[in-house]
């Protein structure tokens, strides 16, 4: 049977959860933008926008410890952050192309190391998909075969309705337990019907065909003419929900710190610096065309799937207009 | 001077940057001379003032200073003669932009202390840690260390702990 | 009457239609350029794939440069690909560079930083009235709510010491000076209050270093924030490393910062870093009368001294 829950219901979701001491993490004002935050109560949640930067975060954030170290008199202490202390958590209002995010890089954070720490986050973690109704002309989740009403990657998935409410379809397990921990807030449907989902612009991109192309163009002049103006910012990277590059650092004093992992991007000229001076990718082209060839072939060749789901951060992001789909779409044309 | 020691509750950090030729001789003077000043100050000798960089004293607050002190030679007096005339300049700069952010100015203080005052140099560590002493511990900078973006926080009892220690 | 002599000098919205004139007067100077061989490349804007938008171009050819343009989308300085950080694009011989006049003003200042040689430089000026605020609605005409902070209190209108002049200038409204008042606002809170104002919004701060990545004074080779032996800032995005890393930019900007607001228009998580340039920017004024970015200066306000320097703060 189709479920139904009203806004004001999804707010007192919201509510319940959090006095039963789960951190809620959904669109939220911070400042003058909205990002993925916890949110305090029901009546933050920020239903109509797309946040600055990703949901990923929740799963690997911005910057973590993982070990802390002190020197004692018998010798160096290290504790190690036991991931069992993460929060349960669940993720409110999470569009598409962010709740379809975590599903792709489960590859490569449960490959050959199994990441306990965005694991650990992943198996606690219920995400709550919404549906777009509206959309920018950044956004190509439909040319990365991704649409605003894919439930893929949601445990729940909401479908926004005429007359208000939304339609909640329960995706996986963890989402039919919400529905059955909290019965009180769902009703029956009445058949309402889903409001006009948003349509990106752009047409939808031959994946193989650039991937194809991508295989035999390392060299080729259009890197350089596509990025010679990249400034080599991390503002791409950072604000898309699949890129998942970390570097680890130790910081602290002489007595004791913390050994830290926080999100690192290809576009630095420094990230692929080797200790001796040398630096392979020596120039912003070689650097951009790392990006493209991470998304759209050595993840594929890895691991079958694509490392974009058309948000269109990256375009908005970017301060001198680089734009991926743009990009896509000429080589598709090749 | 142990014996005048008097206890206080709170025994604020004071972080000094000095240049070798003139404060640090007049701070060595107050010592020989069996002055007597508040043992809050640590003393960082540097070959002038010229070369104490505004990232050394941000980095003194955020590793627990709870007032910080600039001292060199008097204009004119440089061991290479324009090192203070060049550090004057930037410290000037530099207070504005820490004034800007929100450190109360009341922290940091500026002092030209020759080698032969080593009385002055008495008074200044001695109205600057009084003065620290009367505003508490810089907080600010603290706190911020123990601060982690939402998504890496772990509330352990460990950082419970430690930020309970900060005042 | 009055009332409408007054609307007459002062419209409510820019006349966008005299930056069509400047698009043909770059197209024919760059295409003049190229066919000339005087430069190997011109750096100026074409338009974007999105509505409203414009990009950074690097034209090597007389037929690429007739996709030249400017228009208020035209936000972004160009003196960025002329310092060391963009070697790629100086290496490909001497250019030409669109430049509004406020980019002029960057040109100015690595000039005196002898980053540029004015005889290396084909500068073609554009007169600009104003550009895009970040965000902004580009459907509508240039107006008080779509146009850049910066533009609002904007006194080089018409770039002085260029080449050639493209365009020319439409009346200009009035605008209301906001980030002047913002810095005003800030500026009668308590510390405390700066602080948590600050803090609130360095803690957004994700350090992907768009500020210093856009920033054409940022071209040192070796960021003293990069460094980690000794550490001077923590490169980890976290709230303490964040404070230290914006009071270590405005530190090493001030007093050469040309005010292009560049850093905050790149900002993706809309931190009003150019807040910081201005002040330090006016200190360095009140201090010892220097206004970055007017000429080329061989020494900044910080590289040289007076021996009755102001040192009423030293006790």
């Amino acid at each position: 049977m189709q479920k139904t829950i009203t806004e004001q219901n999804l707010r007192a979701l919201i509510d319940l959860l959090v006095k039963k001491g789960t951190r809620v993490v959904g669109p939220r004002r911070a400042g003058s933008i909205t990002l993925y935050e916890p949110l305090a109560s029901g009546g933050e949640l920020i239903l109509g926008e797309l946040p600055r930067r990703s949901a990923k975060e929740a799963f690997f954030p911005l910057c973590e410890n993982i070990l802390s170290f002190e020197k004692t008199t018998e010798g160096v202490k290290v504790a190690d952050v036991d991931p069992s202390q993460f929060p349960e958590t669940v993720i409110v209002g999470a569009r598409p192309c962010d709740a379809a995010a975590p599903g792709i890089l489960d590859a490569v954070f449960s490959w050959d190391y199994k990441d306990k720490f965005y694991l650990e986050r992943r198996r606690k973690t219920t995400i709550i998909g919404l549906a777009c109704t509206s959309c920018d002309d950044a956004c190509f989740c439909t040319s990365v075969g991704l649409s605003p009403a894919d439930p893929r990657g949601s445990d729940l998935f909401l479908t926004p309705l005429e007359g208000g409410g939304y339609a909640c379809e329960a995706v996986t397990e963890k989402g039919e337990k919400l529905l059955a921990e909290f019965p009180q807030l769902f009703t029956d449907a009445e058949a309402a019907k889903a409001l006009p989902q948003a349509e990106p612009a752009g047409e939808k991109l031959d994946l193989a065909r650039i991937k194809s192309w991508l295989d035999g163009n390392f060299e080729n002049p259009l890197w350089a003419e596509i990025s010679e103006r990249c400034a080599g910012c991390g503002a791409c990277a950072f604000v898309c929900p699949a890129c998942h590059c970390f570097d680890i650092v130790d910081e602290g004093g002489e007595t004791k710190g913390c050994r830290r992992k926080s999100w690192d991007a290809c576009g630095f000229g420094k990230f692929t610096n080797h200790a001796s001076g040398h630096n392979p990718r020596d120039a912003q082209p070689k650097r951009y065309r790392n990006r493209i060839m991470h998304k759209f072939k050595y993840y594929d060749d890895k691991f079958g799937k694509t490392l974009c789901t058309g948000c269109g951060r990256c375009i908005r992001a970017c301060p001198v207009g680089i734009d991926i789909a743009a990009v896509l779409e000429e080589i598709s044309k090749k | 001077m142990h014996a005048a020691h008097k206890n206080h509750d709170f025994e604020p950090k004071i972080a000094a940057f000095v240049c070798t030729w003139c404060t640090y001789a007049g701070a060595d003077l107050a010592g020989t001379s069996r002055m007597q000043y508040p043992p809050n100050v640590r003393v960082l000798k540097f070959p002038c003032t010229g070369r104490i960089d505004p990232v050394f004293i941000l980095r003194a607050f955020q590793k627990g200073a709870d007032g910080v002190l600039v001292s060199g030679c008097h204009p004119g007096d440089c061991h290479y003669m324009a090192g203070n005339f060049h550090a004057r300049r930037r410290f000037a700069a530099f207070r504005q932009l820490l004034d800007f952010v929100g450190v109360d100015l009341n922290r940091l203080q500026f002092s030209w202390v020759s080698a032969a005052e080593g009385g002055k140099w008495v008074e200044v560590v001695t109205g600057l840690t009084e003065r620290v002493r009367s505003m508490g511990p810089m907080r600010e900078f603290k706190e911020l260390e123990l601060e982690e973006q939402w998504s890496g926080k772990v509330d352990t009892p460990e950082l419970q702990e430690a930020y309970e220690a900060i005042s | 009457m009055i009332d409408l002599a007054k609307k007459i000098e002062a419209p409510a919205t820019i006349d966008i239609t005299a930056y069509a004139g400047a698009t043909e007067a770059i197209r024919a100077e760059a295409a003049k350029l190229l066919t000339e061989g005087a430069v190997a490349a011109v750096i100026g804007y074409i338009p974007g794939r999105r509505n409203g938008t414009a990009i950074p171009a690097i034209v090597t050819s007389p037929e690429k440069a007739q996709e030249l343009i400017f228009s208020p989308a035209c936000v972004n300085n160009l003196a960025l690909y002329l310092t060391r950080a963009k070697k790629e694009v100086k290496g490909k011989g001497r250019l030409a560079v669109v430049a509004k006049g406020c980019d002029m003003r960057a040109l100015a200042g690595l000039m005196g930083e002898s980053q540029l040689k004015r005889e290396d430089v084909v500068i073609i000026g554009v007169a600009c009235a104003g550009v895009y605020g970040s965000g902004a609605d580009r459907d509508a005409p240039l107006a008080e709510k779509n146009i850049a902070r910066k533009c609002r209190e904007c006194r080089v209108h018409a770039p002085e010491g260029a080449d050639v002049v493209a365009g020319s200038l439409p009346p200009l409204p009035e605008f209301s000076p906001v980030e002047a008042e913002e810095l005003a606002r800030l500026e009668a809170m308590t510390p405390a209050a700066r602080w948590a104002f600050w803090k609130e919004h360095f803690s957004r701060c994700i350090r992907c270093m768009a500020c210093r990545s856009l920033c054409p004074f940022c071209y040192c080779e070796q960021c003293i924030c990069d460094r980690n032996r000794p550490q001077a800032v923590e490169a980890t995005p976290r709230p303490a490393g964040n404070m230290a890393w914006h009071i270590v930019r405005a530190m090493h900007l001030a007093g050469r910062c040309a005010g292009c607001a560049e850093c905050e228009r790149a900002c993706p998580m809309d931190i009003p870093l150019n807040l910081l340039n201005r002040k330090m920017a006016r200190e360095l004024k009140e201090l010892y009368g220097h206004e970055a970015g007017l000429e080329p200066k061989e020494k900044g306000p910080l590289n040289e001294y007076r021996e009755d320097d102001d040192q009423s703060f030293i006790k």
